[in-house]
């Protein structure tokens, strides 16, 4: 019996080391160790043992089932990770196959731009407001230190749509409104929609957008607004970019100065983006008018502010180099999608 | 304004190169829009002399020349002219030159022989008789024979002149004229400024015998000056008169006429010369025109005046528009004997508008209309008599004529040297301000650091410490300025709510695909009717431009699915499958008509929607997570847009407030825009959902038990609609349900005709134990009330 057990033992082991798949184990599984297998009816023969030899056999056999069953599990293992091995090696996808979009839009690049400037003039303590698009003429331009027939006005075509109603031609005009409705210290920017008798093509457009900026308290200086422009000209442009005053003329500021700052195109070597100049315009400043403040009930012997605009589109077709100012406003998808 | 640098080294030293200068005087806040070199358009163009000369064997007029143009062998040109002999030095354009017309000369053959470049006329070098003895001969120009051969042609006609076009800022008229560009260089570079000082001699006699000067209207004309000159000798003016005009860009006509226009390009001060003899009852007087009066101008046109015009009339009708354009019937002309001579002051306004109404513009109304200087009227009057006299052009009468009601008085600003500090942020040592003030021909003084300064007339831009402030940093330098931090609060600044609610909305839309777009606020009288839109809709009201760039830009919106539509068109006709876009911005509605204050100018969004899988229900949920983000309670209803296709379009209340109208576009409008595909769009009232409270998120446990499922199929008329049989279920199911799913919506075979089955999957869940198949009994049962109620019978 304990020669038939080895027999059992010895082809069960090798029939199991020479599975190939699981049903064969399966297989093996029942033909030894299963109800009617070999081992169990080894077991069952076990009562024509002597009492002596009846526990001697059956550890024996015990030993030879647990053996097995391990080497089942073992092998069945085996047999089940190279099963999966080859399911996932069947799985295998060419990854450079295109991926399954979701779709997302894209804000207009406009509005990126303007985001990536309120940020920043944010972070600095400017507060953001709006002002009608439509104004009147008192704050478009009185309150602005531009009466009735200055030449100034001939700076700026004006779109009238009454009497004393016209679109407003510059953001400026929400300067004033800030003034009246706040009192100095005054941090504001007011990012808007503006309008001018421009005819359309490559590098004008009769609407066009700006960022006003104001501060007013005591004490503000034309240092101030220098430093404001640095920190500004820096986070868009880099931090080794320069910004320089060149004197100008606005009737709502005095001192007036154009901006200048360093050609990002060429870093200040000179190229054809800065015309070999080294410097590009990005914006009109200086430090409110008294008469403005005045006008506001700002006393001007105690308070001194700054105000700044910066063209919005002009600066959205420099970061991108758009070479046509009205593909803003076509807005093909292809196009907007770039941004 | 154009200036020739040569002009203005008469009147003030210039030490530095051209360049130099013009960038200086850049940082001194005139801008320089341009430098041309004299003759920078001439090159590679020699003298030459001709050394050979022979007939050309194919043609009976060409000629055969060969040129010495001072380099070894002499080149070979061929020429069609034939006023030259050997000799002879010309003018030669070798291979690759340019001639000022924008010729490109280059070697080539004619008729078979080879010619190495062209002589040239005065003609072809845009020449005049002024500018090199024998240039207007027709043929080539014959050059001095002391001319060195193979010099540069520019240098041969001197032509080493610059001319800079300075951009001169509103607040300085004073500076449109050589004199105030003059001034200002001598100060920025440090050098000596001398204005030119007239003399001239009279003949005796008195203007008052021959002129009576009347003023009626002094508020329009504070100062007229006149005086007579008589036994005129007209003649072409001296060439460097003549050339100062061309390079300041005036014509040069006769030597009165000229004089009067350099006097104004030299001073700033318009001057006008009529002819005296022309002057009724010899008289002038200065008034507004009269009704039904009109006047010939000199460029021959007639124009009707009204009695807002300024005229200067003889004793019987006008003679001149004021500070416009003189008429034709007192124009100098060659053989004008007497003159009268006008210097005066004319109110800015009034040029300006009677050059609007008239649509006239001159060099002269340009001056006037950005203001002049009354005291420099006087100035202008002496530098043009002592140019007459110079010139000899004339014999001048005794006696002005000079009429005004007041002259300023000088101004004194005080402010002190501090304050300027205060504003600049930099300290500009005291003796610094005090100098650039008074090199600016601001006499100025300072004691205990107040700065006492006069201001004359011309510099009526200065008013106040602002304006010092400007005059000594723009001289002192911007380059002092160096940035600080401003001192105060560093919170982060705010934004209103509605940008943020704006922001939210935007990437919302943004991230269910869409597209942000940007277009006009205003569009065309005409696009509203694209929209079939009936004669009443209120959208009609709109706010017109007055003065719009055409009509197709004439109308503010009152609505942007116009836009919408336009930008869909665009895409769909540039062949792109599908899209969405939306665009946020305002619609302008007018409280009255026409306009007399601001419209309402009211938040508004527009979505536009195409392609393959886009319908109704696609816009219906970008609409739906809209309503979400704001948390609005919505319902919807049919609505009536005849924009819209009539049976798939709906409104949506938010909180009982309609805030959009969405649906498919209707196909005579979709035709209206060119677009052959199916478009979707809606536009939403953003003021309606800004105002909308939304609750505050209070978190809810999640679920501990389980919920059941139950399918609810049912036949109804085939025009109920499925919100109220859903409306049934949830009104039904009331606490107990979770939600709600229509799965199948079927008409057609085993259903009877005109009804419809409709299938909902209903979850019920209870947050405090697992439901009993009691319970789902009896609410099953409520919700099969309810539906019956709505019209759904229950299919068994």
């Amino acid at each position: 019996m304990k020669e038939q057990l080895i027999a059992i033992r010895e082809a069960a082991e090798n029939s199991i080391k020479a599975a190939k798949t699981m049903q064969e184990i399966e297989e093996l599984r029942v033909k030894y160790l299963g109800k009617k297998g070999e081992l169990t009816a080894l077991l069952k023969q076990m009562g024509s043992l002597s009492s002596e030899e009846r526990p001697v056999m059956g550890q024996l056999v015990n030993e030879a089932k647990a053996l097995l069953e391990t080497a089942i599990s073992e092998k069945s293992a085996e047999l089940k990770k190279a099963e999966q091995d080859e399911k996932l090696k069947a799985e295998t996808i060419d990854i450079t196959m295109p991926a399954k979009q979701s779709k997302v839009g894209k804000l207009h690049p406009l509005n990126t731009v303007l985001n990536d400037m309120i940020d920043i003039f944010q972070s600095m303590g400017f507060d953001v407001v709006d002002g009608p698009e439509v104004e009147t003429d008192y704050y478009n331009f009185e309150c602005l230190n531009v009466p009735a027939d200055h030449p100034a006005r001939d700076m700026q075509d004006t779109f009238y749509l009454g009497e004393n109603l016209l679109l407003r031609t510059q953001t400026s005009a929400a300067q004033i409104r800030t003034m009246e409705n706040r009192k100095p210290p005054i941090r504001v920017i007011c990012p808007g929609r503006v309008f001018r008798a421009d005819e359309v093509d490559a590098t004008h457009s009769p609407v066009f957008h700006q960022i006003e900026g104001l501060v007013v308290d005591k004490g503000i200086t034309m240092c101030d607004l220098k430093g404001v422009l640095e920190q500004f000209a820096q986070e868009i442009y880099g931090s080794d970019t320069e910004v320089k005053f060149r004197p100008s003329f606005f009737p709502f500021t005095e001192p007036s100065v154009e901006v200048d700052v360093t050609c990002s195109e060429c870093g200040g070597k000179g190229c054809r983006v800065c015309k070999g100049s080294g410097w590009i315009e990005i914006l009109g400043a200086g430090m409110v008018h008294p008469k403005v403040l005045a006008s506001c009930g700002i006393d001007p012997e105690e308070y001194t502010g700054f105000a700044f605009g910066i063209g919005l589109d002009r600066l959205t077709t420099t970061r991108y180099k758009i070479s046509d100012i009205r593909l803003l406003f076509e807005n093909d998808k292809r196009f907007l999608d770039q941004f | 304004m154009k200036i020739s640098l040569n002009q203005l080294k008469n009147y003030v030293d210039i030490n530095v190169p051209v360049e130099e200068l013009c960038e200086r005087m850049v940082l001194a806040g005139f801008e320089v829009e341009s430098i041309e070199a004299e003759g920078e358009n001439i090159v590679n163009v020699v003298a030459a002399k001709i050394v050979d000369l022979a007939p050309h064997e194919n043609s009976d007029h060409l000629q055969i020349c060969q040129m010495d143009i001072g380099k070894g062998e002499p080149i070979q040109i061929v020429t069609g002219a034939q006023n030259i002999s050997v000799g002879d030095i010309v003018p030669a354009a070798l291979n690759d030159s340019y001639l000022p017309n924008g010729a490109h000369i280059v070697a080539g053959k004619l008729r078979g022989v080879d010619s190495n470049g062209m002589l040239c006329s005065g003609e072809e070098l845009c020449l005049t008789e002024a500018d090199y003895e024998g240039a207007s001969v027709n043929g080539i120009l014959i050059l001095k024979p002391d001319v060195l051969v193979g010099t540069d042609m520019r240098e041969v006609l001197g032509l080493d002149d610059y001319i800079i076009d300075f951009k001169i800022t509103a607040n300085r008229p004073d500076c449109n004229c050589f004199l105030g560009v003059a001034k200002e260089i001598g100060v920025v570079l440090g050098t000596k400024y001398n204005a030119p000082v007239p003399s001239y001699k009279t003949v005796g006699e008195s203007i008052t015998d021959y002129i009576d000067l009347k003023v009626e209207n002094y508020d329009l004309c504070p100062r007229y000056m006149g005086r007579i000159v008589k036994n005129l000798r007209i003649k072409e003016s001296p060439v460097w008169m003549q050339k100062a005009l061309t390079k300041s860009g005036m014509r040069p006509i006769n030597n009165i006429v000229d004089i009067t226009n350099f006097v104004m390009l030299e001073t700033g001060q318009p001057m006008h010369a009529f002819n005296y003899d022309d002057l009724a009852n010899k008289q002038i007087i200065v008034r507004n025109a009269r009704d039904g009066e009109s006047i010939m101008t000199l460029d021959g046109k007639e124009y009707k005046l009204n009695p807002d015009m300024l005229v200067i009339a003889d004793g019987e009708k006008p003679s001149c528009l004021a500070g416009i354009m003189g008429g034709k019937e007192s124009e100098i002309e060659e053989d004008t004997k007497n003159l009268f001579l006008e210097s005066a002051k004319f109110r800015r306004d009034n040029v300006r508008h009677t050059g609007r109404a008239l649509g006239i513009r001159t060099e002269a109304s340009g001056r006037f209309e950005k203001g002049t200087d009354i005291l420099n009227v006087e100035f202008a009057m002496e530098r043009a008599l002592g140019l007459i006299y110079e010139l000899d052009a004339g014999d001048i009468i005794d006696g002005t004529l000079d009429k005004y009601e007041s002259l300023p008085e000088e101004r004194v600003l005080t402010v002190t040297a501090k304050s300027i500090t205060d504003l600049i942020g930099v300290e500009v040592p005291e003796e610094t301000m005090v100098s650039i003030l008074n090199s600016l021909q601001l006499p100025t003084t300072i004691k205990d650091g107040v700065i006492t300064c006069k201001v004359p007339s011309i510099r009526d831009d200065i008013e106040g410490r602002a304006d010092l402030a400007e005059e000594i940093m723009r001289i002192y330098g911007y380059d002092h300025i160096v940035g600080t931090a401003m001192r105060g609060n560093v919170a982060r600044g705010t934004k209103l709510p509605e940008r943020i609610k704006a922001d939210k909305l935007k990437a919302l839309l943004n991230g269910l695909g869409a597209y942000e777009i940007a277009t006009y606020s205003f569009i065309g009288s005409k696009a509203i009717d694209a929209l079939l839109l009936d004669e009443n809709d209120e959208r009609r009201n709109a706010v017109k431009l007055l003065n719009p760039l055409g009509d197709e830009y004439s109308t503010m919106r009152t609505q942007l699915t116009t836009s919408m539509l336009t930008v869909l068109a665009t895409n769909a006709n540039r062949k792109i499958a599908d899209g969405r876009f939306f665009e946020i911005s305002k619609r302008f509605i007018p409280k009255s008509l026409p306009v007399t204050e601001q419209p309402d100018e009211l938040p508004t969004m527009s979505i536009g929607i195409y392609g393959k899988d886009e319908d109704f229900f696609t816009l219906k949920g970008i609409i739906e997570d809209v309503m979400k983000l704001f948390g609005a309670h919505t319902e919807y209803k049919r609505s009536a847009e005849p924009y819209l296709h009539p049976g798939r379009q709906a409104v949506v209340l938010a909180n009982n407030v309609e805030a959009a109208v969405f649906g498919e576009v209707h196909p005579t409008v979709a035709a209206n825009f060119e677009l052959e595909t199916k478009v979707y769009v809606a536009e939403v009232k953003l003021d309606v959902l800004y105002n909308i409270k939304k609750r505050k998120t209070v978190y809810k446990p999640l679920p501990k038990f389980p919920a059941v499922e139950r399918d609810f199929a049912m036949l109804c008329d085939i025009d109920t609609p499925v919100g109220a049989l859903e409306k049934a279920i949830i009104s039904g199911g009331s606490r107990l349900l979770e939600k709600v799913e229509l799965f199948d919506v079927y008409t057609g075979s085993q259903i009877p005709e005109g009804k419809k089955s409709v299938a909902f999957s209903v979850w019920f869940r209870s947050a405090d134990a697992t439901l009993t198949d009691a319970q789902i009994e009896e609410v099953s049962e409520r919700i099969i009330k309810k539906l019956e109620a709505a019209g759904g019978i229950l299919r068994k």
